[in-house]
């Protein structure tokens, strides 16, 4: 995984890329939890296959015409428009399944629901972000015109995919279910971000994206603690945490705060950034894309209310155990990133002002 | 005046007379006591270095290139590097088959002679310079195929499967014959080298003038693509391709499964071998293309549709490699250089893989591996050889890092290179759902509980060393690809040149 993001090379960035699909398939369908994993599994595993064997087609061509796949070489090299938009559907092809957006984003629910904690922290921190660093590294810049032409389409089914998953989390009784629909929300806020191609977009879709990968992986060892105590992620049967694991609750606040994107943690400066730079090239999108910020305060907020606060369910629950301090440890790590990038994110975008600014002198995009 | 032809043929007649000291040896003995027991064992041992011996006097011949016996045989390097890789994968089926004996306590030694025979043939075969030898070269083999297809004598199946292989491969083998006659009848000549003068020289002295082309032969003269046609029918049944293909599922389910080892793995070498002479030499011409095109398409949609189905082991891998010989016809439908060269690559790993499962099929015989789903939890009984078969059956699927992988993105490469999009495309789309009957096997050892105790007995020596040779090649091809590549080029180049 970690070659993936360091490839320069499309042809072993296409190896790396595929080569994920193993062992999270094998994680899914060995430590899951119950019999539905292993549709989900097969889901997974099929579903992003299919979308990649057309970036393969793509790689084949470019090759063909340019005699290399060494990325420094083809960000000189011009193909014609023709032949850029067919490339560039066949990249969006593969990369639209990892991201996820919205006809095919049906396998993250699933897959996310039926991994173990583990699966889930590396699905969602890392594995997600493959597909929208696949549109930056290699999509936007080899094909600036096809971009260009496909921006209201992405535009499209980004904000439909916010707005949409938005709404469909509020309904959703699986805890680990609602993080993962906020997971794809929030990876649809970072496409818009990179397709709105000035700076402070794609500054803004890199730092969510790096902050997403905190606070979604916490979200999921904080459902993962309640998890391995009552072996159940229904909605239904927890609530009044607040009285019986104070710890658990505050970790849980926070990090439910940080992905209602609160000021002074690093989503906000993520997603207002974007909002900035989305705002700079469609107003409407903007307007939208900031309502979806609003279901995003909903479905979190309503969340934290179910489960932490209210009376608890004697019913359901009987025994409660706090975070042990190894769980502390874990989480924190994580709160120190979103706090430092929430509160200092100089730190990180100074690193990315070259070549964001590269990019965007090299597609001609202002 | 016959120098050279011995010392070029000097392997092949190493192992003619190995095989028929072989045979004596083994009637003598058979007779000798009531039951020899070692019998097979040591025949099958001798036969094995018998094949190790052809193969060092395959390296040592001093001779590289020569046409012998009047322009019937040829040895260059492509024949050269087919005949080592037949060698080498005889050896290993010999090397997997060996457990089998034992187990089922035969008594008949004919298989290995017979297995002997057939190799020699089919090196005969590869290095076949004219119709008649070749049509020699595979009647014998087929004959000897024949007989052990239907080797398992208390087994209904067996003797069916023989019987069935016996008519169609007959039948087949007329249909070659009478293809090479028609050739003969509208040609005159049956040597490759000639039909090749023949066959080209409108293409060559089209731009000098126009009474030259009345005399040259052209592949669309109806009488000759008739003859094509039928060549091209008799070797497409001997590897299975699509329209053909009908005897492969029962045949390879019916005989004893190092028959079918050997049938998935020895015949396609030598018959690809003496297909791509035959015709990329002989008759190169772009109107057979789409009949291999379509053979290729339909291939893989079919061997990729009919083994989601499947419940047994043997018949899924028919299946398979049904679907595999699909891919490798797509490289050899664009005639070009990488075409050819990706259809080597291609083959060479199929084999490489093939040799590992039919390992791995034969090392659970007593655990019955009959159907898949005796795989059931093998993960918790027996891991390595867990890991063992995902990874085989992930590089099948075609998944990087594998070595599958590798071949299948040359074998597109070169479809796109040659402009054959409509191939490429359907072999991306076939690779996709065929994955999905691979994966079922990681699933089943690893995410279903088991239905029957599991018992655990461990594979002989001579199975785990293939296994982990062959594991490793497939692992770790990506890493150091050149020398394939190196050498299928080689052999790609001395065909065209």
């Amino acid at each position: 995984m970690i070659a993936v993001f360091c490839m320069l090379d499309l042809l072993l960035f296409y190896v790396f890329f595929e080569s994920v699909l193993i062992p999270m398939f094998i994680i899914i369908g060995v430590w899951g939890s119950r019999q539905r994993k292993i549709q989900a599994a097969y889901q997974f595993f099929l579903y992003t296959l299919f979308g990649s064997l057309f970036m393969l087609l793509a790689i084949l061509l470019i090759f063909f015409q340019t005699g290399t796949t060494d990325l420094q070489i083809l960000l000189t090299t011009e193909f014609s428009e023709r032949r850029q938009i067919l490339l560039w559907i066949a990249f969006f092809a593969s990369f639209a399944v990892k991201v996820p957006m919205v006809p095919v984003h049906i396998w993250l629910p699933e897959a996310h629901v039926e991994a173990p904690t583990a699966g889930s922290v590396i699905l969602a921190g890392i594995l997600l972000k493959l597909g929208t660093y696949g549109f930056l590294r290699f999509s936007i810049p080899m094909f600036p015109e096809a971009t260009l032409y496909f921006t209201p389409f992405i535009y499209t089914l980004s904000v439909i995919a916010i707005i949409y998953t938005s709404l469909t989390t509020i309904r959703q009784i699986d805890l680990k279910k609602i993080i993962a629909y906020s997971s794809v929300a929030h990876m649809n806020f970072v496409t818009i971000g990179m397709f709105s191609l000035n700076m402070q977009g794609i500054e803004g879709s890199i730092l969510l994206m790096l902050s997403h990968g905190l606070v979604s992986s916490a979200l999921f060892l904080c459902v993962g603690a309640l998890y391995d105590r009552h072996k159940t992620r229904l909605v239904r049967y927890y609530g009044g945490l607040a009285q019986t694991m104070p710890i658990f609750s505050v970790i849980f606040l926070f990090f439910t705060l940080a992905n209602m994107s609160l000021p002074g943690t690093s989503s906000f400066i993520g997603e207002f950034l974007i909002l900035v730079g989305a705002f700079q090239r469609n107003t409407l999108i903007a307007t939208l894309a900031a309502l979806g910020m609003i279901l995003g305060a909903a479905y979190s907020l309503w969340l934290y209310n179910r489960v932490v606060f209210g009376n608890f369910q004697p019913n359901f629950i009987n025994k409660f155990s706090d975070l042990n301090r190894r769980e502390v440890f874990i989480f924190l790590p994580f709160i120190l990133g979103v706090i430092w990038m929430g509160v200092y994110p100089e730190v990180f975008l100074e690193s990315m002002h070259t070549s964001v600014s590269n990019l965007i002198q090299h597609g001609k995009f202002y | 005046m016959f120098d050279n032809d011995f010392i070029a043929l000097l392997p092949e007649m190493f192992l003619i007379n190995a095989t028929i000291l072989l045979l004596i040896y083994g009637v003598v003995y058979s007779t000798v006591h009531k039951v020899f027991e070692p019998l097979v064992r040591n025949v099958a041992w001798l036969g094995f270095s018998s094949i190790l011996i052809t193969l060092i006097l395959l390296r040592g011949s001093p001779l590289t290139t020569a046409n012998l016996c009047y322009n019937n045989l040829i040895i260059d390097n492509f024949t050269y590097f087919f005949k080592v890789g037949l060698l080498l994968s005889t050896a290993c089926i010999i090397l997997m088959s060996l457990q089998y004996f034992q187990q089922e306590a035969l008594t008949a030694f004919e298989s290995i002679v017979l297995m002997l025979m057939s190799t020699c043939s089919m090196l005969l075969m590869i290095s076949a310079y004219d119709l008649i030898a070749m049509y020699l070269a595979i009647e014998l083999q087929s004959l000897s195929f024949y007989v052990i297809a239907a080797s398992k004598r208390n087994s209904e199946f067996s003797t069916e499967a023989g019987l069935k292989y016996f008519i169609l491969g007959a039948f087949s083998s007329g249909i070659l014959l009478f293809g090479c006659s028609m050739i003969y009848g509208f040609t005159g000549v049956t040597n490759l080298e000639e039909l090749a003068k023949i066959f080209t020289a409108p293409y060559v002295l089209r731009p000098l003038s126009d009474s030259v082309m009345l005399n040259s032969a052209d592949a669309s003269w109806s009488g000759v693509f008739m003859g094509i046609l039928f060549i091209a029918v008799g070797f497409l049944f001997k590897i299975t391709a699509v329209p053909f293909h009908m005897w492969a599922p029962d045949v390879y389910e019916g005989s004893p499964t190092y028959v079918t080892a050997f049938f998935s793995i020895a015949p396609k070498i030598a018959i690809f071998a003496n297909m791509l002479r035959v015709f990329i030499y002989s008759f190169y011409d772009p109107t057979w293309q789409q009949l291999f095109v379509f053979c290729s398409i339909a291939s893989m949609v079919l061997g990729a549709f009919a083994a989601l189905s499947q419940n047994k082991v043997k018949r899924l891998l028919a299946y398979s490699s049904i679907g595999h010989v699909g891919y490798l016809l797509i490289g050899f439908s664009c005639g070009t250089i990488e075409g050819i060269q990706s259809l080597l690559i291609g083959l060479f790993i199929y084999v490489l893989m093939t040799i590992n499962i039919f390992a791995i099929v034969l090392a659970l015989r007593k655990n019955r591996f009959k159907y898949i789903s005796d795989l059931g939890a093998l993960a918790k009984t027996n891991p390595i050889l867990a890991i063992t078969i995902s990874i085989t059956m992930f590089s099948y699927a075609g998944i990087p890092p594998l070595a599958g992988f590798c071949s299948k993105f040359y074998l597109f490469f070169a479809a796109l290179g040659c402009g054959a999009y409509l191939l490429a495309f359907i072999g991306i789309l076939t690779s996709v759902i065929s994955c999905f009957y691979y994966i079922r096997f990681v699933k089943i050892m690893y995410f279903d509980t088991p239905k029957t105790w599991i018992l655990y007995k461990p594979m002989d020596r001579e199975k785990s060393i293939l296994l982990g040779i062959t594991l490793l090649g497939i692992t770790f091809f990506f890493l150091n690809p050149s020398p394939l590549f190196l050498v299928t080029h080689q052999m790609a180049l001395s065909l065209c040149i």
